[in-house]
């Protein structure tokens, strides 16, 4: 079963001319829609995040600053990322979505979530909005569940770097940060290096892939560097990133990825979560709405076990040294903080 | 006090960022300095007019004759993140930078509200000192 929030109105936050818009959700849901799942979709009631559910990863001013702007009329926040009247309310809900959805799946003990809700969330931080995003969708989703005792994967594969989604978590040993993106690329961080803060060393995890990386590259990513880790981790709740962006129709950077990447990647995180009712995908990135639709069918179909004609995978892009890079710089990095906390040094 | 030997002005084509570079190249005249005048590409960044690097360029080339700076002594450095994020990371390699400069506003940022400030944003986070170019 697919649990999905309700939809909202949010046509109020656009901008004429930016790639971040309604008709991205639309043809999200043309892709679920796609599937004919029937009796299988169960769609939850919208549900707007409240200032105590924000206030767990946003700090206070932040969001009395963000309401205060957009009721003034809203503009530009930065170079990238615009506010309209609207957008605080949308945005609100945008974030309650995967509460809402959580909700529901914990009262089922079953299903997978899939939240389409826009203003995206990964670049959003504690205090700044960045990168198009103005909450930080999935990280209140996150911090709802480990409020509850939960220990939260998180697994990123949109095209950028979710770096708003890492410093958050980045000293949180119960979440852990798992990133497959294009580098270099908006925003400048996810180096492989970049291992979590010394209360949570290795629960970040980054995989940087070079321009042109294909399907296979980041399966070998997960596989060789990120499951591991993950295995130690033992999750109870795995929640997705889902950036489609990284789909090699996509304007905005420079993977290569098809939708029957997404369903081998959807699989494989799949494979993480503990149980049923444990997975919740939420769309970030995506801005070709043909690849979108296909990509969301993919993802959702291989999660459900269900029948969808994908787009082949792609594969023999570059990458693959990269990724033995990337492993090995952070099995570097990960030796000489632990050496550093050992001695007391926290500065390292 | 340590001796400033590389200014980094931050750069978005923007005419207080004219007026920030204009400052900076006027200090680095002085002092014998070198300039990074930095830009910052976001996510829209793919979007700009293929000729922006073209133009960047131009710009900077045109600000440091008419400042008479040598351009031996300016460099551009192109970083991919939204502005303030770039501009926190001067101090570190590869700009090693003992100074930074910015102008008050940059492009569509709203005079009077702190959201959106970058100027502020780095008064807060930036590990060198600030110079902050009134808007005139």
């Amino acid at each position: 079963m697919l649990v999905m929030n309700g939809r909202y109105e949010d046509a109020g936050h656009e901008e004429s001319g930016h790639p971040e818009r309604p008709d991205r959700i639309t043809a999200a849901i043309a892709g679920v829609e796609d599937l004919h799942l029937g009796d299988d979709l169960r769609a939850v009631a919208p549900h707007a995040a409240t200032r105590a559910e924000l206030a767990r990863v946003h700090e206070g001013t932040y969001l009395d600053e963000l309401g205060a702007f957009c009721y003034a009329g809203g503009g530009d926040l930065d170079e990238d990322t615009y506010a309209t009247y609207d957008s605080w309310t949308i945005a609100q809900y945008a974030a309650g979505g995967g509460l809402a959805v959580i909700e529901e799946l914990r009262r089922l003990n079953d299903g997978v979530g899939f939240i389409a809700t826009r203003p995206p969330g990964h670049h959003a931080l504690r205090d700044r909005a960045m990168g198009f995003c103005l909450l930080n969708n999935i990280a209140v989703a996150a911090a709802s569940l480990t409020e509850q005792g939960e220990r939260v994967l998180i697994v990123d594969w949109d095209v950028h770097h979710g770096n708003g989604t890492q410093a958050i978590f980045w000293d949180k040993p119960d979440v852990m940060y798992v990133s497959t993106h294009q580098s270099p690329l908006f925003p400048g961080s996810g180096a492989a290096y970049e291992i979590g803060g010394m209360a949570a060393l290795g629960r970040t995890i980054n995989i940087p892939l070079p321009p042109g990386a294909t399907g296979d590259v980041i399966r070998r990513a997960i596989d060789e560097v990120a499951t591991p880790a993950i295995a130690e981790f033992e999750p109870t709740w795995v929640l997705v990133s889902a950036g489609f962006d990284s789909h090699r129709d996509d304007p905005m950077a420079d993977l290569a990825l098809t939708g029957g990447d997404f369903a081998a990647l959807a699989r494989t995180v799949a494979g993480f979560a503990p149980g049923p009712g444990r997975l919740a995908i939420f769309l970030e990135g995506g801005y070709d709405l043909a690849a979108l639709r296909t990509s969301v069918a993919s993802t959702i179909a291989a999660v459900l076990a269900g029948a969808y004609d994908d787009e082949p995978p792609s594969s023999g892009g570059p990458g693959t040294e990269m990724v033995h890079y990337a492993q090995a710089e952070r099995l570097v990095a990960l030796r000489i903080a632990q050496e550093a906390a050992s001695k007391g040094d926290y500065s390292a | 006090m340590k001796t400033l030997t590389t200014i980094a002005v931050g750069f978005d084509g923007s005419a207080d960022a004219k007026a920030a570079v204009r400052w900076a190249f006027n200090l680095a005249a002085q002092i014998d300095a070198h300039v990074v005048v930095v830009h910052a590409v976001g996510m829209l960044g793919r979007f700009e007019d293929r000729d922006a690097a073209k133009q960047l360029e131009e710009s900077v080339r045109q600000l440091s004759d008419d400042c008479g700076l040598d351009s031996s002594r300016v460099r551009l450095h192109v970083a991919n993140g939204d502005a303030c994020s770039v501009l926190i990371r001067v101090a570190d390699d590869p700009i090693s930078a003992d100074l930074l400069v910015v102008g008050s506003r940059g492009q569509g940022k709203h005079p009077g509200l702190l959201l959106g400030s970058t100027s502020l944003e780095l008064a807060e986070h930036t590990t060198v000192p600030l110079v902050i170019v009134p808007s005139l």
